[in-house]
């Protein structure tokens, strides 16, 4: 049995990775995977906590976070090839035409 | 209906005498156009049938003696009523007014025959002929001070009907301004009467005239600064008067009204508009009497305003303004003879009011046939470009004449009957009232009045209608039409025979004598039943009993008539005779003429030095402080807001990533504090 404090500590470094890349990077693509990889980490906490406390219930929450991840990044990937359609690039840096 | 028209209790539709016109107005306005001549109609029709219904009362009141009558209903706010009052005073207003404005719309409808926009003529003259009939008939202050600035707009409307003349334009705008400036104390006035009169616990009709005389003994004690409230009132009520009746010094606008058309300066600067302040004075006369020293300045301001305009029409050589001068001035006779009411009571009104009516009917015809003159020579008004009319347009000439013979007080003519009473009457009040030999002064001003009015009519005739054409289009006058013709004979026999019609005016005063003080109460009629001597009391008035038969001398009697006869043999002397040269008093290097031509210089003064100087000044100070100071402590709060807006917009990358750190970091930052103050998540 592998204790809850290296799930924890997995969770928190894929999170870390995740969040460094939202703040780096600038391609749609690999953003889109840091978030990706950020709510793994995530539901690898629920599901750390649900065995850690034998209930069930954190585990079905975690497939229905991934059902919801995958619908988020269909309409990611969407908005983002349109946007390579547009401008042939997927640098997001590209896309600020509404702000001042 | 019945068909026996002598059954009809007319009193019980007065209000249609006001509402007739007002549809006139309407259906003048919006389908005029493609009716009957282009316009003029439904006015005329309308007017017709007010005057129909105002006879209709005199018939009940007069002859039948149903009594008189008033009816009110709630508006707006409780205490305030909308109502109509029926009485000899309200009569001869009534049947004055539609009398005169029915010609005048019929000689309208010849001399308005070549404008274009005769439907828009018609309908302003029918919505004002309306609003006189609603402030005549008004039983209280407020729906009185209504129609009173409603027939104000109806005059600014006319003056300016021809606005693309500047002239007439800046004319309308004059004559605004200078009731406004009455108006405004008018109202403040009323406003004064209404708090006085809730003072006193009264909630219904509080400013109904009839209630306030009720409680003028309660109302008599009110102070304001140490004077009684009444006077002050009256005072107020008085500058609205000397607004609307031209008096001094708020009378300059009227000589300037005169480039409207001139049906319009008959209508409303002569017979009508004007004659309302005297009625306002007539309307609220126990008011007056009751407030001490009140009628003493309405006889000294009346009393001056007769002289001083009768000198200034010796100069002017524009027909229509010696005209207008000329009504300044018999409006101040009938001011004055108010303002002796202090002595004479209720018969000082009835004087007023039988004045007000013969001089509707020879002024308008004056003004008419002058009218006439224009439109026959081509709109010359010059007097000293005229000259020998009378051969090309007779009926015009001989009905002027009769005009000014009835203007000028000419045995057996109306004027002579009411104006040579109101003179007689104005040497009673000197002879009784108290204050010594002051109180001749109105009768010395009205007395000289007297031949300077002779004097300067009949220049204006003489030069008009004799002698030689003095420019070319004199030379062929044309005659007026159909219109014109009968309207100026209609009026020229009333200007003629209205005294001897009626009995040297006692029938009339007779029956005007009943207004106020009429006591015997009947099935069909309701009376205010005043005591005058008891109200006059109140203001420190002493009336004389009535029947109690004053001697006043012979001298005094004929005074005017001589005077008026000297008056006559100056102009004939000078202008028709020509056996006095008076070119070289007639010149601008005399200091006198010079006074008289620049009309004592009241023009400049208003609009020179009160209107450009005094109130430019204060204005260009306030522009100054408006513009820099006012606009600037805005203008600054506005470029703050920018300047900090251009800098802190800046934040704002529009780069997803930037955005992402601030909200990690943000929370990181709000986990932090948590722990950091509750030692735990």
């Amino acid at each position: 049995m592998i204790p809850l404090q290296y799930y924890l500590l997995l969770a928190g470094i894929l999170f870390a990775i995740g969040a460094y890349g939202i703040m780096t990077l600038s391609n749609g693509i690999r953003l889109l995977m840091c978030v990706e990889l950020m709510l793994n980490a995530a539901n690898m906490n629920l599901v750390a906590f649900s065995t850690h406390i034998n209930d069930a219930s954190g585990q079905v929450f975690a497939l229905f976070s991934i059902a919801l991840a995958a619908a988020e990044a269909a309409v990611g990937f969407a908005i983002i090839l349109m946007v390579y359609r547009l401008r042939a690039k997927i640098d997001i840096e590209n896309i600020k035409l509404l702000r001042w | 209906m019945d068909p026996n028209l002598t059954t009809i209790d007319f009193r019980l539709y007065a209000h249609w005498i006001m509402l007739l016109p007002m549809i006139g107005f309407l259906l003048e306005l919006l389908i005029g156009k493609y009716w009957w001549r282009k316009g003029g109609m439904f006015a005329t029709l309308s007017i017709l049938g007010s005057m129909i219904i105002s006879y209709g009362c005199l018939y009940n009141v007069y002859v039948q003696e149903l009594g008189f009558w008033e009816y009110s209903w709630d508006w707006f706010y409780p205490g305030i009523v909308a109502g109509f009052t029926i009485d000899p005073l309200s009569l001869a207003m009534l049947c004055m007014v539609s009398f005169i404005s029915f010609f005048i719309h019929f000689y309208a409808i010849g001399y308005m025959s070549h404008d274009c926009a005769k439907n828009v003529y018609f309908a302003e003259t029918a919505l004002f002929t309306g609003s006189m009939f609603g402030l005549v008939l008004s039983n209280n202050l407020l729906q009185l001070f209504i129609f009173w600035e409603m027939v104000g707009v109806c005059s600014y409307l006319l003056i300016g009907f021809w606005w693309h003349k500047p002239e007439a334009a800046a004319a309308g705008k004059k004559a605004w301004m200078s009731c406004a400036v009455g108006d405004c104390l008018f109202l403040l006035g009323i406003a004064m009467m209404y708090t006085i009169m809730v003072k006193q616990g009264i909630t219904s009709e509080i400013i109904s005239f009839n209630n306030i005389f009720q409680n003028l003994e309660h109302l008599s004690h009110e102070m304001i600064f140490g004077m009684s409230a009444l006077t002050i009132i009256c005072i107020l009520f008085m500058c609205g008067v000397l607004g609307k009746s031209a008096g001094f010094p708020l009378h300059v606008w009227i000589p300037d009204a005169m480039e409207g058309p001139t049906t319009v300066s008959a209508l409303i600067h002569a017979a009508t508009m004007v004659t309302a302040g005297v009625y306002l004075i007539a309307r609220a006369f126990p008011i007056f009497l009751a407030a001490p020293n009140a009628l003493m300045i309405v006889a000294f301001m009346g009393a001056f305003t007769a002289l001083y305009a009768s000198t200034l029409g010796l100069v002017v050589n524009d027909l229509k303004r010696i005209f207008a001068y000329s009504t300044i001035s018999q409006l101040g006779y009938m001011i004055a003879i108010l303002g002796c009411g202090a002595v004479l009571g209720v018969a000082a009104v009835a004087f007023a009011l039988f004045h007000l009516v013969a001089h509707a009917f020879f002024k308008a015809l004056l003004f008419l046939s002058s009218g006439s003159v224009l439109h026959g020579i081509g709109n010359v008004r010059d007097i000293k470009e005229m000259g020998g009319l009378i051969k090309g347009m007779p009926w015009t000439g001989w009905t002027m004449l009769a005009g000014a013979l009835a203007l000028i007080a000419f045995p057996f003519t109306a004027g002579y009957y009411s104006k040579d009473k109101i003179i007689e009457e104005a040497y009673l009040y000197a002879s009784v009232h108290d204050p010594g030999p002051l109180g001749y002064l109105p009768w010395i001003f009205l007395v000289l009045g007297v031949i300077l009015t002779a004097t300067y009519t009949f220049r204006a005739w003489y030069l008009a209608m004799t002698g030689e054409p003095k420019s070319y289009p004199a030379v062929h006058p044309h005659e007026c039409g159909f219109w014109m013709r009968t309207t100026l004979v209609v009026l020229a026999f009333f200007a003629l025979f209205l005294g001897i019609i009626t009995g040297g005016g006692t029938k009339f005063w007779h029956f005007l004598e009943e207004t106020f003080v009429h006591e015997t109460h009947t099935a069909t009629g309701i009376y205010p039943g005043l005591d005058l001597h008891e109200i006059g009391r109140l203001g420190g008035n002493t009336l004389l009993e009535h029947g109690v038969h004053h001697d006043i001398p012979a001298a005094v009697i004929y005074l005017p008539l001589l005077l008026m006869i000297a008056g006559l043999a100056i102009a004939t002397m000078v202008y028709y005779k020509n056996r006095v040269d008076v070119s070289k008093y007639v010149k601008k290097d005399n200091p006198l003429y010079q006074i008289l031509w620049n009309k004592y210089y009241l023009d400049y003064l208003f609009k020179d030095i009160i209107a450009e100087k005094i109130i430019m000044t204060v204005f260009t100070f306030w522009d100054v402080l408006d513009r820099y100071v006012i606009d600037g402590v805005v203008n600054l709060m506005s470029w703050i807001t920018i300047q900090s807006g251009q800098v802190s917009r800046k934040l704002q990358t529009g780069v997803v990533q930037n955005y992402a750190t601030a909200v990690i970091f943000g929370v990181s930052m709000l986990m932090i504090l948590v722990i950091m103050f509750r030692g735990g998540l």
